[in-house]
């Protein structure tokens, strides 16, 4: 009666990671390890085929339902939203997202609209319409990081990992907008088609995270 | 120069299998509905943007597509059809004895994100049942629920039911402000455990918690009614639901009834039981509905109701409707007219047209065009088949 699901990762650094914690979960996760051509990768003795996506994809994919579950991290749920599940922080891909200002620059102290740059121009507005503030937002695609050094931006809200790239080029970060790490996430109908199954892997995620602490 | 405009965003041309598909479940849900005792009623496509404001409509007002007039008030096109039903119900139908049972087949429109792959025109067929509270009538409703996908002639499908006084009730019981209990609301919602969990960590304490940190795993079976009242001790909502369970299955609608205790969507709007319908192969639900029995009054007629819409096109899309294909053509000579018409009517439709050419020679060329494998030529000398 078990059904095949198929899950979509966020291909990079979450996906390694991804494979990590599945592989501690005792499944076998050497066709997506070796892929070859095929871009749908059955596991073999599970009833788990995995795709690998860019991240908004991956939520993409689960909204519609051609996934039924996915990981993907925080900062692309808060910047794309959707409806479905978000069952698990699987506490790995941790990093925050900062506002980073010029290093000694004064953000807030002025009364002149604030531009900012960022490629999470949704994260931004929701940040500032929580302060009342206006500000104007700019969508960069690339290293945001340029942005205020051009002088096109008086600040930047971005991920932060080591804070190293924001040293190097005179930023700083000022204040958290919020902690991202990756998330389990689940399409609602699956959810509720494929309960036994779903709910027995997010219990060996639970059980394989828990053994990790 | 060709004109060159295409439709505008998250509207489309629905072509052939697309139109048999909406059509046959139109049909299907409004034979069933004719049958059960509702009536139709048609809105207009425009209201006052008012209308949805004031009545408390849950939906954010990006959602709505809005006009100005010339007087210069803010017209939508009709989000939803449930607010206008419950105005027409308070006033035009004010002296009609309830319960009144309605029913509408009609499009809403919903500006959704750009390029997400939905439509703003969603085509629903839905019932409302205005004027009757309490058990008996929940049932009713959530049995029309079960047939109407039934009547669809979808398989795997199922109605999972719950009721908004199962939360509210829990909520209570915590000491929380009304922000936290919403922040905590929105997690069951989207079944966000482990957040849920660091939220309730301070309360760990409280008998209430425990049934709260649960409640995004209470849905499934009706075993899933044990194990809330096992956490949550006794609850009239959990009573109710299992005395509807009850007499669903009494009634043989067990198979197709399941239940979700963390349906807390749309929370001030819905005042008691709620419910969706899920198909397998639909990504979404095909179905929702629910009690809502403080907006009529809204509009100067108290009438408690319950109803649900049935999203058409999402039904359609699971059904295997295919276009009939041409198998005939008809060329007709002089005075030879009804008969060919006679003939045309007798074939499946879809599968027979008539020929417009002068020649039979141009007839066969078109048949071999459109595909069809055969001609019949119909002339006062006789009639004869033709294989292309």
């Amino acid at each position: 009666m078990s059904e095949r699901l198929k899950i979509a990762l966020t291909k990079g650094r979450l996906q390694d990671k991804s494979l990590e914690l599945f592989e501690e979960m005792g499944l076998d996760c050497s066709p997506v390890r070796s892929p070859g051509r095929r871009l749908i990768h059955p596991l073999p003795g599970y009833p788990l085929d995995v795709v690998l996506a860019k991240a908004p994809d991956v939520i993409t994919y689960v909204e519609h339902g051609v996934c039924d579950l996915g990981v993907v991290g925080k900062d692309t749920i808060l910047e794309k939203g959707g409806a479905f599940y978000e069952v698990l922080d699987l506490g790995f891909g941790r990093c925050r997202f900062a506002l980073a200002v010029p290093r000694g620059s004064d953000f807030y102290g002025t009364y002149k609209t604030r531009r900012l740059a960022s490629k999470y121009p949704e994260v931004t507005r929701a940040f500032f319409e929580k302060k009342g503030m206006d500000v104007d937002i700019v969508k960069i695609e690339g290293s945001v990081e340029l942005a205020p050094i051009l002088g096109l931006s008086d600040g930047i809200v971005d991920i932060v990992e080591t804070g190293a790239t924001l040293r190097e080029n005179g930023l700083e970060p000022i204040e958290d907008v919020a902690r991202v790490s990756a998330r389990l996430i689940v399409n609602t109908a699956s959810m509720k088609l494929h309960k036994g199954q779903i709910l027995d892997f997010i219990g060996r995620c639970q059980q394989a995270l828990d053994g990790r602490n | 120069m060709d004109i060159h405009i295409t439709t505008p965003e998250g509207t489309r041309d629905r072509l052939f299998a697309e139109c048999l598909e909406r059509r046959q479940v139109q049909e299907a849900l409004v034979a069933l509905f004719r049958r059960r005792g509702y009536s139709q009623v048609i809105t207009p496509e425009v209201e006052f943007y008012d209308l949805f404001v004031q009545s408390g409509n849950p939906m954010p007002q990006e959602a709505m597509l809005k006009i100005i007039d010339r007087s210069g008030k803010i017209m939508v096109m009709r989000p939803d059809s449930t607010a206008p039903i419950a105005r027409v119900a308070a006033t035009k139908l004010k002296g009609l004895a309830l319960p009144q049972r309605l029913y509408y087949d009609q499009t809403v429109f919903r500006s959704g994100s750009a390029h997400n792959g939905g439509s703003s025109e969603i085509a629903q067929c839905g019932v409302e049942l205005m004027g009757a509270s309490g058990r008996k009538a929940d049932v009713e409703m959530v049995a029309l629920a079960v047939d109407a996908l039934r009547a669809c002639g979808v398989s795997g499908f199922h109605i999972e039911v719950g009721h908004v006084d199962f939360f509210r009730t829990l909520a209570g019981r915590l000491d929380l402000p009304a922000e936290e209990i919403e922040r905590m609301r929105t997690l069951i919602e989207g079944k966000n455990y482990a957040a849920l969990n660091d939220m309730l960590a301070p309360h760990r304490s409280d008998p209430a918690c425990a049934a709260l940190a649960r409640l995004p795993y209470l849905f499934g079976g009706a075993q899933v009614l044990e194990e809330a009242r096992a956490l949550a001790g006794d609850c009239d909502s959990l009573d109710y639901l299992a005395q509807l369970w009850t007499e669903l299955e009494q009634a043989g609608y067990g198979g197709f009834v399941r239940f979700d205790l963390g349906l807390v969507h749309q929370i001030d709007y819905y005042t008691g039981v709620v419910f969706r319908g899920y198909i397998q192969g639909a990504g979404r639900p095909v179905l929702s509905g629910g009690r809502y029995d403080k907006l009529v009054e809204k509009f100067g007629r108290r009438a408690e109701a319950t109803g649900f819409a049935v999203d058409v096109d999402a039904v359609g899309s699971c059904l295997q409707v295919e276009c009939p294909r041409l198998e005939l053509v008809i060329h007709y000579g002089q005075g030879m007219l009804a008969r060919a018409l006679e003939v045309l009517d007798a074939q499946a439709p879809g599968t027979c047209e008539l020929s417009p050419c002068r020649t039979l020679n141009s007839t066969m060329n078109l048949a071999r065009e459109k595909g069809a494998p055969r001609v019949l030529v119909l002339e006062k000398s006789g009639e004869r088949w033709l294989e292309v």
